[in-house]
């Protein structure tokens, strides 16, 4: 199979790049179209995100030549002018292209590595080139291949447990403190971006209850009605604090709003219940030494950051393991399509043979009866059987991954394959 | 029979902890399925163990230290089921059932001794089960609140690590500590009570100066230090940590140090 990838990602390209080569949805069809025809490529089929842009193609010529046949068409189709996309694309041939493929699904080869998206979006080019009709047999055993690897690597890894972005990372956190979150309330205090962010994200991850107080009432009442909560004055602060099980607080104060003391009259008020308070406000205005209060759970931008770089961290961990399912995986597919292609070849094989005792009755075909013609035939067909028997079991017992087999088949081939009537 | 009944459970919970083992070390959740599934397994033998012991002596089997080591493994193998059908937390079972295979092991290699006569009472069933099943409940609680402790610490430290992931809810931690301290609590009052009631019934001479009823009474009176401030004051992490595990090294003294200074109770 003369398998060959081309491609630019987010590790290869800028985005000012990536944008010029993207392929909207319903230029796909046409593109594909266009391709397969004009550009003389058996099967292909393309992979186009925000992150990356790929063409999976299988053509009748040699690898180079269908590598150029993809790139012309990334030029003409876009418009540029060559040497333009040179340094950004990547090349992929046979066997690495399958590793590539398999990597990509798998995300592992994404810009947070482990995010689910790549996949469907992959299913999604794969419909699409299905529908467009521009994909066979390789690639429809290639890619239903890789997103089985890819759930496979989902399933024996870790590589997509852990939360990577702030606010995930916060509601993670109160999760580890209040278990499930329906029952408790949350606390915002000022009418910042990020804490109202932070609060619809708790909202959606089921907490019902979310007073919202800023120094601005205005504020305080707007921002309530985004995250569906309720506005309270701002110096009833202090009661809403032995209430609220999350305090977030998004400020623009110059100094500290919350002090130890007043946290720590507050946790005693709540007897001693778990706290937990997020800080996303830079300047920081929730005095650090809060931390230090018994049942006090108190991060600040950027201990939400370390979090975040510690997940990031196990997962490019997780990664070196889905590595080792991917190598293997390859080599299961390798196997795979080994034998498929090894089968039409047994069988030409047996044919021929069978063919050149047929061949050779034939000749003699006016000597004989009918009925001796006919039994002869028999014994011509059990002989080219014979034959061809322990041919095709040696083969098939040959070590399945070496090119032994194939020069074995090759050479096999090539010596019945010159003409028998000479 | 009883012996057949009794490896088979001891078999069930050895390969019970050696699939929590296997979990922990392979961060994968469905062994810690084969665990709790073994160990319901364990239990049931066991379970049958006792009930056939009792008919084949015919009294209950609970009256020298080979039996009650048997039956406090017993009582904790019930702590965890309970616990996990309960709560789900899987690495329970780590704390749990290395205690549950000790005391089945210290079951295999004591000899049993008669029991002295005085123990005729019905009241002692009452007395000895609910002591028991006080001090596998108490067990829970101490490696809630040690749990907790540990959470706890990863939470303040910002850099949550392993354990992080490994451990449930500072708060479902909580409620397992406060349900099963509360319970155990309350198990272990009825034991004492019937205790008493059973000494005053049998005239039993001095019972109030017994090292081990002393003991109980001061591992009762830690316990009931720590509901109080639990539910007034709210104490709970750090502080009940270690009250909790005061409390449970009170037990292991009632249980196994008090029979060494002599007294009623010297034959357990």
């Amino acid at each position: 199979m003369s398998l060959v990838l081309v491609g630019l990602s987010h590790k290869t390209a800028p985005i000012k790049i990536r944008e010029r080569i993207a392929f909207s949805e319903d230029q796909l069809s046409s593109a594909l179209t266009r391709l397969n025809q004009e550009f003389e490529l058996q099967e292909s089929m393309i992979i186009s995100t925000c992150n990356r842009v790929e063409i999976i193609a299988h053509g009748k010529n040699n690898q180079i030549e269908v590598v150029d046949s993809i790139k012309n068409f990334l030029y003409s189709y876009h418009s540029l002018t060559p040497p333009f996309l040179e340094d950004y694309l990547y090349i992929y041939q046979s066997h690495s292209a399958i590793r590539h493929v398999f990597r990509v699904a798998s995300s592992l080869d994404s810009m947070v590595i482990g995010e689910p998206q790549i996949l469907s979006q992959m299913k999604q080019a794969y419909l699409l080139a299905q529908q467009a009709g521009s994909i066979g047999a390789d690639l429809k055993s290639l890619l239903p291949r890789a997103f089985f690897v890819a759930k496979r690597v989902r399933n024996l890894t870790q590589i997509g447990t852990s939360t990577v972005s702030i606010s995930s990372v916060a509601v993670e956190l109160a999760q580890k403190i209040f278990g499930d979150l329906s029952e408790k309330s949350v606390l915002l205090l000022g009418s910042g971006k990020m804490g109202a962010l932070a609060a619809r994200n708790l909202v959606d991850s089921g907490i019902q209850e979310i007073f919202v107080a800023s120094r601005s009432p205005e504020n305080s009442h707007q921002v309530a009605l985004q995250v569906n909560g309720k506005s309270i004055a701002f110096d009833t602060m202090n009661k809403y604090l032995t209430q609220a099980d999350i305090v977030i607080v998004s400020t623009n104060a110059s100094s500290f709003l919350l002090q130890p003391s007043m946290i720590e009259s507050s946790i005693r008020e709540r007897k001693y219940r778990p706290l937990f308070i997020v800080d996303i406000s830079v300047p920081r205005n929730v005095d650090p030494e809060i931390n230090k209060i018994d049942n006090v759970f108190l991060y600040d931008i950027d201990d939400l950051q370390s979090v975040m770089e510690a997940n990031l961290l196990e997962r490019h961990q997780e990664a070196e393991l889905a590595e080792e399912i991917i190598d293997r995986e390859i080599d299961n597919f390798r196997e795979r399509m080994d034998t498929q292609r090894i089968g039409p070849l047994l069988g030409e094989l047996r044919t021929h043979i069978e063919k050149i005792c047929l061949t050779e009755l034939k000749a003699h075909q006016n000597t004989l009866t009918e009925d001796e013609y006919t039994r002869m035939e028999k014994i011509a067909r059990k002989t080219a059987h014979k034959i061809a028997h322990p041919l095709i079991t040696g083969i098939k017992n040959q070590d399945r991954n070496s090119a032994s087999r194939h020069r074995a088949i090759k050479m096999i081939l090539d010596i019945f394959q010159q003409d028998p009537q000479k | 029979m009883t012996k057949l009944l009794f490896n088979a459970a001891f078999g069930f919970y050895a390969v019970g902890l050696f699939h929590s083992v296997v979990a922990l070390v392979s961060k994968r959740n469905l062994f810690y399925k084969v665990a709790t599934a073994s160990v319901g397994v364990g239990f049931a033998f066991h379970s049958l163990f006792i009930i056939y012991s009792g008919i084949e002596r015919s009294h209950f089997p609970l009256t020298d230290l080979k039996e009650s080591l048997a039956f406090f493994a017993w009582t904790v193998s019930l702590c965890f089921l309970i616990s996990y059908f309960r709560y789900r937390i899987n690495p329970l079972g780590i704390f749990l059932l290395p205690l549950v295979t000790v005391l089945m092991l210290g079951t295999v290699l004591i000899k049993s001794s008669p029991a002295p006569t005085v123990l005729s009472s019905s009241w002692i069933y009452v007395h000895t089960t609910c002591l028991f099943l006080a001090y596998g409940m108490f067990f829970v609680t101490f490696i809630a609140s040690f749990l907790y402790l540990l959470q706890e610490r990863e939470l303040k430290s910002k850099k949550p690590k392993i354990l992080y992931n490994f451990l449930p809810s500072l708060l479902q931690l909580d409620d397992l500590f406060l349900k099963f301290l509360v319970s155990g609590f309350s198990f272990m009052t009825l034991g004492l009570l019937a205790g008493v009631i059973w000494a005053e019934q049998d005239w039993i001479q001095g019972w109030q100066k017994d090292p081990k009823v002393v003991a109980a009474f001061v591992t009762w009176g830690i316990y009931l230090i720590l509901i109080y401030l639990r539910l007034t004051v709210g104490w709970r992490g750090k502080r009940a940590a270690i009250i909790s595990m005061a409390g449970f090294a009170s037990v292991l003294f009632t249980f196994l140090g008090a029979r060494y200074l002599g007294g009623l109770h010297s034959f357990l």
